[in-house]
């Protein structure tokens, strides 16, 4: 699948979540992370497009209302090639927006996302996407390089390193198609000169219909709470020993256990954790 | 094109927080029915500070609060980014988060625009207006201060606590309903450092601070927040601020010596408005700067829109500017109280007069049966001898104060 020949000129993908606070404007924008996957997108654009005459693309697409214009105004003028705008509320469920967002991104074969927003940031979009597109995925990421091999369709193949718990490091190489999030640490987005500044006031953003006003409001909009966990009356002849076994004092309890599972095998077991601990329906 | 170092326009300005806007009439006719403010000034207090004591001449008028309103509270982010707003509606280019970094000059060393901190960022302009605020890096860089205009003494830094405190609380401590606010200036209650102190209501905060002049501020110890403690506590204040939270603590420089610190305010292809060119009046009851900054700034425009028109922006095609102002309060009020900066900063009028007033005021009041009431005159007397303030210093301020305000 991977090849050494450089294909037709592609484009890469990087979504944005427009976050308003408050309706206000003045403090409506996008996080540090995806700031930094744009700025991620350009680096990858200009290593594939050193030494030759290609020149790789970049969309961004964010979903939102008229004013999350103005944050991908900020992407052009900081050199993103198109800006596409789903019109819909910034408040849909992230596998609505993940859908949303991979009909904008349908033939694109490297998407990179911030691996959280500026608000809830549970970095679940780019999961989805991924599910979506069908693609890869490599989350969390706090270095990005590509490898120098592209696929048939002109994608790089992309060195990371992902953030593991315990101070832990993954290396991966990731084969398009593929959703990279990245974290807010990764780059900093440059500034934009002040004429793309200037040019980015007037260009035109493209807009797609999001998803209808029936989908959007299908679920009511409710703060993110894990579910209740159903926890048993406790057993005990006395109040004392009620409240032991409710508190699980003076048990030997195990906190946490380490498996070392294949992929699926631990995604099997995770699914299986969760289901036990309450937090999925059995 | 309007320039903006900060993220939106109002991010970065910092004020005590009353705005008179009527400047604004001839543009926005019934401005008032969407500016954003806090709270429409019907009450204004001067208060007189001493360590324990406090004499206050309180107005009140329901005129303030009805169209077309006199002052208001209001919060510069949001006041300022309204009036941007307008600007850009009516055909301004507004470019934020970005910061001019110098002057642009063409080869006969004339101001050509100026250099920002963007790349490929150099804006060429046939007239710059540099309305940089005070310290402003564009009028000094164009030399237009001349010598000691910009020494220390001519500042004052002033300090304010934003304070939250319910509404409804708000509303019974000052005496007021719905949108009705409470403006209080201050002289004394700065701890002894030369300045004043201001108390302003916002609908569910308060503005307390303290406008303290540098060289005074800089001789002694205690650092300006501890001043704006010491005010907090005073018997006065005290009840009126207590049990709010601290939500914003802020300072900023003030251009307090008014006309003799003016810049020279045009020079070719450039003009100074705003509180870059001093334009800020901080007369003691008077603490404005936004009018004459809103104001300085739109006859700036005028001249420069009529200069591009003519085809000069010379100085002499830019003397528009300083005609304008000259016919208008911007430079008549400084004319006026060219005087009261350093009369209202005067060690008597900080010091020596609070006390003998306040100590007056007490003794008039004072019944001390079975003496009878002791004459008014005779305890004027007293009290400014004990005061140690002179007959001759009191009738060379009575009749400056007279010469400034009158
Ligand atoms: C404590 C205090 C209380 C006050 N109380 C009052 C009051 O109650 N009522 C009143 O009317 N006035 C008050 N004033 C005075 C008032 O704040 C000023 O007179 C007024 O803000 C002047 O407006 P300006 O636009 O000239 O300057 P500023 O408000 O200082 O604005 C300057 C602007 O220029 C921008 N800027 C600066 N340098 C650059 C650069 N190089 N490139 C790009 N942008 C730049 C800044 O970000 C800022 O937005 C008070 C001042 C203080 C400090």
């Amino acid at each position: 699948m991977s090849t050494d020949v450089r294909a037709a000129t592609s484009t890469i993908g990087v979504c944005w979540k427009w976050v308003d606070v408050e309706g206000d404007p003045r403090r409506a924008g996008v996080s540090a992370a995806d700031q930094a996957a744009l700025e991620t997108a350009f680096s990858i654009a200009a290593s594939l497009d050193a030494g030759t005459d290609s020149s790789t693309e970049i969309t961004v697409v964010a979903l939102g209302p008229v004013a999350a214009e103005q944050a991908l105004r900020g992407a052009l003028a900081a050199g993103a090639h198109r800006a596409i705008r789903i019109d819909a509320s910034a408040h849909l469920p992230s596998d609505r927006v993940a859908a949303a967002l991979a009909d904008a991104l349908d033939r694109v074969d490297l998407v990179v996302c911030g691996d959280y927003s500026a608000d809830r940031g549970s970095g679940s979009v780019p999961a989805f996407l991924a599910a979506e597109l069908d693609a890869a995925q490599a989350l969390g990421l706090i270095q990005i390089s590509v490898d120098g091999r592209v696929t048939a369709e002109g994608a790089p193949v992309v060195r990371a390193l992902r953030r593991l718990d315990g101070g832990r490091r993954e290396q991966l190489t990731v084969t398009p198609p593929a959703v990279l999030s990245v974290e807010g640490s990764v780059a900093t987005l440059r500034r934009a000169s002040l004429p793309a500044e200037l040019l980015a006031k007037q260009a035109a953003i493209a807009v797609l219909p999001g998803p209808s006003a029936a989908e959007q409001h299908a679920d009511t909009i409710r703060p993110f709470r894990p579910r209740p966990r159903v926890v048993p009356a406790p057993v005990g002849a006395g109040a004392l020993d009620r409240i032991r076994a409710l508190t699980e004092a003076g048990a030997t309890v195990s906190h946490g256990e380490t498996v070392t599972l294949d992929p699926p095998e631990a995604a099997a077991r995770i699914l299986a954790a969760l289901r036990e601990w309450g937090y999925l329906e059995p | 094109m309007l320039l903006e170092r900060g993220p939106f326009a109002g991010s970065k300005n910092m004020y005590g927080g009353v705005v008179y806007p009527r400047i604004l009439d001839q543009f926005h006719p019934n401005w008032w029915e969407e500016v954003p403010i806090q709270r429409w000034i019907t009450r204004r207090s001067t208060m007189v500070l001493t360590a324990t004591q406090a004499m206050t001449v309180d107005f009140r008028t329901q005129a303030w609060g009805e169209p077309p309103y006199n002052g208001a509270t209001a919060y510069r982010p949001d006041f300022d980014h309204w009036l941007a707003g307008k600007a850009e509606a009516d055909g301004a280019v507004l470019v934020t988060s970005t910061t001019a970094l110098g002057l642009l000059r063409d080869e006969a060393g004339r101001i050509a625009g100026v250099r920002t901190d963007r790349p490929d960022g150099d804006i060429h302009a046939d007239v710059v207006i540099a309305c940089d605020g005070v310290n402003s890096f564009l009028a000094k860089e164009a030399d237009l201060f001349g010598p000691g205009q910009t020494e220390a003494g001519n500042y004052t830094v002033g300090v304010k606590e934003t304070i939250a405190l319910p509404k409804d609380v708000i509303d019974e401590r000052f005496g007021v309903r719905d949108r009705e606010g409470v403006d209080i200036e201050i002289l004394g209650g700065t701890g002894g450092v030369n300045g004043g102190g201001f108390l302003y209501t916002n609908l569910d905060t308060l503005a307390v601070g303290v406008v303290l002049k540098l060289p005074a501020l800089g001789a002694q110890p205690r650092r300006p927040e501890e001043i704006i403690a010491d005010l907090k506590a005073h018997a006065a204040i005290a009840p009126l601020v207590e049990g709010g939270t601290i939500v914003e603590y802020s300072a900023h420089l003030i251009p307090e010596a008014g006309r003799s610190m003016m810049p020279r305010l045009t020079t070719d292809g450039m003009l100074v408005a705003g509180d870059a060119a001093a334009m800020c009046l901080a007369a003691g009851i008077w603490l404005e700067g936004v009018n004459f900054a809103m104001a300085s700034g739109i006859y700036a425009g005028e001249a420069a829109a009529d200069a591009l028109r003519a085809g000069d922006t010379s100085a002499a095609g830019l003397a528009g500017y300083e005609r304008r102002l000259g016919d208008t309060f911007v430079l008549r009020d400084h004319e006026k109280l060219r005087r009261a900066p350093g009369l209202v900063l005067s060690d008597r009028v900080q010091h020596h007069y609070p006390q003998m007033i306040a100590n007056v005021v007490e003794r008039v009041f004072r019944v001390e049966n079975p003496r009878p009431k002791p004459g008014f005159r005779r305890i004027v007397r007293e009290e400014r001898k004990r005061a140690g303030i002179g007959l001759r210093d009191l009738a060379r301020d009575a009749w400056a104060g007279i010469r400034s305000f009158g």
